[in-house]
């Protein structure tokens, strides 16, 4: 375990925010995560990486759950403080040989969002469009970093978003192509319906390709 | 002489640990007597998957306490990790040794009876310098491979009581089973807490297995427990090579896709039962056995069918049932909908009777079929021991000899939860 000092927090919205730590000599593969929490604290949970494996700072995203413990206690940290960082964890990541070869769809609800945002920054290059559920439109936590026509909002509870629904009512209704490599990340419930959806379009998703957060 | 005895609870490693320490013990001039016989040295190596598994660790240190109170006990294994404070805290154990000091328990107790008092922090940290298990406990010569785990599944302690995986340097590993045949062992067992992530600097698990099947000798190799992650085509296509018996323990966990997602496994039901498929395909008879949680939190009684479905539909040689039990700091003991203790227990007594019809079904398909029999115990002209598909058989015959392989016809069945197969010398 290591002790990373925390650089600063940007706040996105009045629960959801970015910690950004010192890098140190951390290296990871985009797509994993790592578990967080004050140094010297038992309390810890698990975090997907948000920023680029390029990155020379560790950001990762967190919102503030309703009665959680850790990811409200986080939320009060500030700049100078230390973090106890493990690992990196995790299996979440894309596949060397596809990346310039390959056309992604990447699902998220909510935080879901982080691994995708570390996948993005981390190979601009690479064919990609994001598909982020989420309630209403201030959740689209930092969009202007995603290039044009990459991102598409799904907004369940308002009409702001690019489609007004959920990720899965935007599958069902727009197809994906057999070829897509998708990933999903984010709750079960979304994901356990989305891969029968995509599953149903004829889409094999390797076992790897999901990242549940609760 | 000193007597030395052992209890150990849990997982193939834990048992593949405690048979390297008896080595250990024996090769250093101790006798090794049973558990329940009044000894100088009682090591416990304990199990904290589920509460009863606690609780029964908590029984054996209070037998052993009560057998000698003058004895040295030495509490090791995965409780000695997660409730230290706790073991450090009664008297009646002089040392509780995490899971990463284990290989140094010789020494500790050494160190005691030559009066030195031997802090376990300061003892040596290698997960994997226990040398070869030839006077363990079995015929059968466990070899290690890797240690921990960094898959954390959400109801899972062992990545935080076993620690990050690691894995054991090929070559040590290929000697290790060297001098294990040479010194007469018929079957290799890998063991490990996750063996599919073997990794060790380039080498993944099916090239480490192909090595291992190239080596020469009279043995036959067992992969035991394996999670259905992490490997591929390669190492499902090594199943078939002469020498790889045709058994895996595959942890299924549940059939229910929702409820894996939620226990964070990386494979989903389908893929599972392709696996199941692939196998199958080439060895119709090939034993797959299998873990089942019951009970884990939010399961419905959809999930839980789903589950029996699988059970019904794979035709698994065993499945080992258990009760969803909460562990402490795990995601799982944060999720809501616990399940009510009544239900699990419902649930299981009904997976319990199916995973016993199947058991009886797929060993009753052995009988007029021959067995490789590798004899484990004999008493008088009766002897037993595992076929290739690790399946309990039992055979007269005389001058058997325990350690060798014989052919034997399979002619019938016993009852019971285990059901033994019967045979015939050919
Ligand atoms: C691999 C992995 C990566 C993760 N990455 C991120 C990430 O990048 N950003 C992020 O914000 N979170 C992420 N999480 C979730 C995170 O680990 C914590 O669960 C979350 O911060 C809540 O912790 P807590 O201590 O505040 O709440 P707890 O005290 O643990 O939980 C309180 C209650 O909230 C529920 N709950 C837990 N998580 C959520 C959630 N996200 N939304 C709604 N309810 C929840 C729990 O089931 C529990 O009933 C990730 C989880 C995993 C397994
Ligand atoms: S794979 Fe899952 S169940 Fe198996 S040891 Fe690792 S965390 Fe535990």
């Amino acid at each position: 375990m290591r002790s990373h000092k925390v650089i600063e927090i940007r706040n996105l919205t009045s629960s959801t925010y970015v910690i950004r730590m010192e890098k140190n000599d951390f290296t990871f593969t985009t797509g994993q995560y790592i578990t967080l929490g004050f140094t010297g604290s038992i309390d810890r949970r698990e975090y997907s990486i948000y920023s680029s494996e390029n990155d020379d700072f560790l950001e990762v995203l967190i919102k503030e759950v309703e009665s959680g413990l850790v990811s409200k206690k986080l939320k009060r940290c500030k700049s100078g403080d230390y973090l106890d960082v493990d690992g990196p964890f995790g299996h979440f990541s894309l596949e060397e040989s596809e990346i310039d070869k390959k056309k992604f769809l990447f699902i998220a609800t909510g935080t879901g969002i982080s691994p995708i945002h570390s996948f993005a920054k981390t190979h601009p290059e690479m064919n990609y469009q994001i598909l982020h559920g989420v309630r209403i439109e201030e959740e689209a936590y930092e969009k202007q970093t995603y290039p044009n026509g990459k991102y598409i909002l799904c907004t369940s509870r308002e009409k702001t978003g690019d489609y007004h629904g959920r990720v899965t009512d935007y599958l069902l209704k727009n197809p994906i192509p057999s070829d897509t490599v998708c990933y999903l990340c984010g709750n079960c419930h979304m994901i356990y319906e989305a891969y029968d959806i995509l599953e149903k379009q004829g889409i094999t998703l390797g076992p790897i390709h999901t990242e549940v957060y609760f | 002489m000193k007597k030395v005895a052992f209890k150990t609870l849990g997982c193939r490693l834990n048992q593949y640990e405690t048979d390297a320490l008896a080595s250990q013990f024996q090769d250093k001039g101790y006798k090794l007597v049973q558990f329940d016989e009044a000894a100088d040295v009682y090591v416990i190596n304990s199990c904290t998957v589920t509460h009863q598994s606690d609780h029964k660790s908590r029984n054996f240190i209070n037998q052993a306490n009560r057998r000698n109170k003058d004895s040295v006990l030495v509490v090791t294994g995965c409780m000695a990790n997660n409730a230290k404070e706790e073991l450090e805290n009664r008297e009646e154990i002089n040392y509780v040794v995490e899971n990463d000091q284990k290989t140094s328990v010789f020494s500790l107790v050494d160190a005691h009876f030559k009066g030195e008092i031997v802090h376990p922090s300061k003892l040596n940290t290698d997960l994997f310098s226990y040398g070869a298990t030839d006077k363990g406990f079995h015929t059968r010569s466990m070899i290690k491979i890797q240690d921990g785990c960094d898959n954390f599944c959400t109801f899972c302690i062992i990545p935080s009581v076993r620690g990050r995986a690691a894995s054991r340097p090929i070559q040590d590993i290929l000697k290790n089973i060297r001098d294990v045949i040479s010194q007469g062992a018929k079957e290799i067992v890998i063991t490990g807490v996750n063996i599919g992530r073997y990794d060790f600097e380039g080498y993944k698990f099916d090239d480490l297995i192909e090595q291992i099947l190239d080596l020469d000798g009279d043995f036959r190799l067992r992969i035991s427990s394996i999670e259905p992650d992490g490997f591929g085509a390669k190492f499902l296509g090594l199943l078939n090579h002469p020498k790889m018996t045709p058994h895996l323990h595959l942890c299924l966990q549940s059939g229910s896709e929702s409820v894996l997602l939620q226990m964070r496994r990386m494979y989903t039901v389908k893929r599972f039962k392709e696996i199941v498929q692939v196998i199958r395909a080439k060895n119709p008879d090939f034993n797959i056995t299998s873990d089942i949680i019951i009970g884990f939190p939010d399961e419905s009684e959809e999930d839980f069918s789903a589950t029996c479905d699988v059970i019904k539909e794979l035709n698994f040689g065993h499945v080992h049932t258990f009760k969803y039990s909460v562990r402490k700091g795990t995601r799982a003991e944060r999720m809501p909908n616990q399940i009510d203790e009544r239900i699990k227990t419902n649930r299981s007594e009904i997976l319990r009777d199916l995973s016993e019809e199947t058991k009886l079904n797929y060993r009753k398909s052995f009988i007029g079929y021959y067995q490789s029999v590798l004899v484990e115990k004999i008493d008088g002209e009766i002897a037993g021991g595992y076929g290739e598909h690790y399946i309990p058989v039992q055979f007269t015959g005389k001058e058997i000899q325990k350690n060798h392989f014989y052919q034997v016809k399979i002619t019938g069945i016993e009852n019971g939860s285990d059901p033994i197969l019967i045979g015939e010398l050919v």
